[in-house]
């Protein structure tokens, strides 16, 4: 059977301003991304990875993004994110990195490692944690962290701080 | 200070800081390393992948006068207490002594400019028999265009001399965020000619083996120290001498 098959990049957005939280929107992502592969591998770089190159789901609070190309060019893609450097919004330049987490064929696939990852996020932020109340609200979220049915794409833990 | 809580944050089980020591000017001492524990009071940090961060120190030696290598061969109590030693080589003949005869641990490769020198295949071949690697920047090529030509040319004449065995991928990082993941890195190692292996290779076990290297080469010659490996904790237990021939030098 013939079917377009397509990678898709689950990443995470590191920066110092706790500003440039706010300011993650897909189209900035998609043009910094695009940015990136056009100065790494040039005009025939960006051709193949926009094919079919989405963002896909994009969480604010934590900083994590998920993209989407084709299976074909992804590695030109995986190779341009190291050079992204600072994304930048109505003339507002915010200094970051993206961080790659994980590679899969398939949205659930991605979903199952996020919910993993942030799991094991939360019992870090568990460790630091100061106060007895966020201690609680962090165990509470851990155990009802699941992957259920209904849920389309987004991960569906509560994030408590988005100071990640 | 602030770039080690990124690093822990992103994935990386070991750092090692690098002092630089420049022979162009006046004659230097080698100061003695810093000690992790001085810079880091809560330094066992535990981590969510691993369980322990290692930092270690390094010292880069810029040389580009044989005379400078005397220091290498020096007793100089100063020069043990680091972990890993690296060499800089400016000229094609010092590149041939570094790979050969001098007791390091890294041989760095030049990324921010025109190699004056091509690699060839006899040293090259030596450095990898004695246990030596070879060390690539990747922040200059983040910052900057021109950089990244230069990093790009000259790591892949080094793969086509050593067809990409014995490399270490490393950052020069001032900021915090010129700092990568280890699965980009890897990534980058794909722009550099590695292949996918290889490259993951760069990042993890050359590094390991780097830091091994570096262990024996402080404690007396010729001993392979065996290291217990399950997966998660990142203590070593020394050693049974083991039977095994260490390959680094006599």
């Amino acid at each position: 059977m013939v079917r377009f098959k397509n990678r898709y990049v689950l990443c995470e957005v590191v920066s110092e301003d706790p500003r440039c939280r706010q300011c993650i929107e897909d189209r900035t992502l998609g043009h910094a991304v695009r940015d990136a592969i056009a100065r790494v591998h040039g005009d025939y770089g960006l051709a193949c990875c926009s094919i079919s190159f989405t963002v896909k789901y994009l969480n604010a609070y934590t900083g994590t993004v998920l993209l989407r190309c084709r299976k074909d060019s992804y590695r030109l893609l995986c190779s341009a994110l190291p050079f992204v450097r600072y994304l930048e919004n109505r003339a507002q330049r915010y200094p970051c990195f993206l961080n790659t987490l994980h590679v899969g064929g398939t949205v659930r696939t991605c979903q199952k490692f996020l919910i993993q990852y942030n799991r094991t996020q939360l019992l870090r932020l568990l460790q630091n944690c100061s106060n007895e109340e966020e201690r609680q609200c962090i165990q509470k979220s851990l155990l009802s962290c699941s992957l259920t049915e209904e849920q389309s794409q987004s991960g569906d833990e509560e994030e408590d701080d988005g100071t990640e | 200070q602030n770039i080690l809580p990124v690093c822990f944050s992103v994935g990386y089980s070991a750092v090692a800081l690098n002092h630089v020591i420049d022979f162009k000017e006046k004659k230097q001492e080698i100061v003695k390393p810093v000690s992790p524990s001085e810079l880091f009071p809560s330094l066992p940090i535990v981590q969510g992948t691993t369980k322990r961060i290692k930092v270690l120190t390094r010292l880069t030696l810029v040389v580009s006068d044989p005379s400078h290598c005397n220091l290498l061969r020096s007793t100089s109590a100063n020069i043990r207490l680091y972990d890993i030693i690296a060499v800089f080589p400016k000229t094609e003949k010092l590149f041939h002594i570094a790979c050969t005869t001098l007791d390091v641990d890294l041989v760095c490769i030049n990324v921010t400019e025109k190699l004056p020198f091509y690699f060839r295949r006899p040293p090259v071949n030596m450095a990898i028999d004695r246990g030596i690697y070879f060390e690539l920047l990747y922040t200059p090529a983040i910052k900057d265009s021109t950089m990244r030509r230069y990093t790009i040319s000259n790591a892949i004449s080094l793969m086509q001399v050593c067809k990409g065995k014995n490399i270490v991928i490393s950052s020069a990082a001032e900021r915090a965020l010129e700092l990568r993941g280890p699965y980009d890195v890897a990534n980058l190692g794909l722009l550099f000619g590695l292949s996918e292996g290889e490259a993951k290779a760069a990042v993890s076990t050359n590094c390991r083996a780097t830091m091994l290297h570096g262990e024996t080469r402080k404690s007396a010659c010729g001993v392979v120290y065996t290291v217990k490996k399950p997966r998660k904790v990142e203590e070593e237990e020394t050693a049974v001498p083991a039977c095994k021939k260490a390959k680094t030098q006599a």
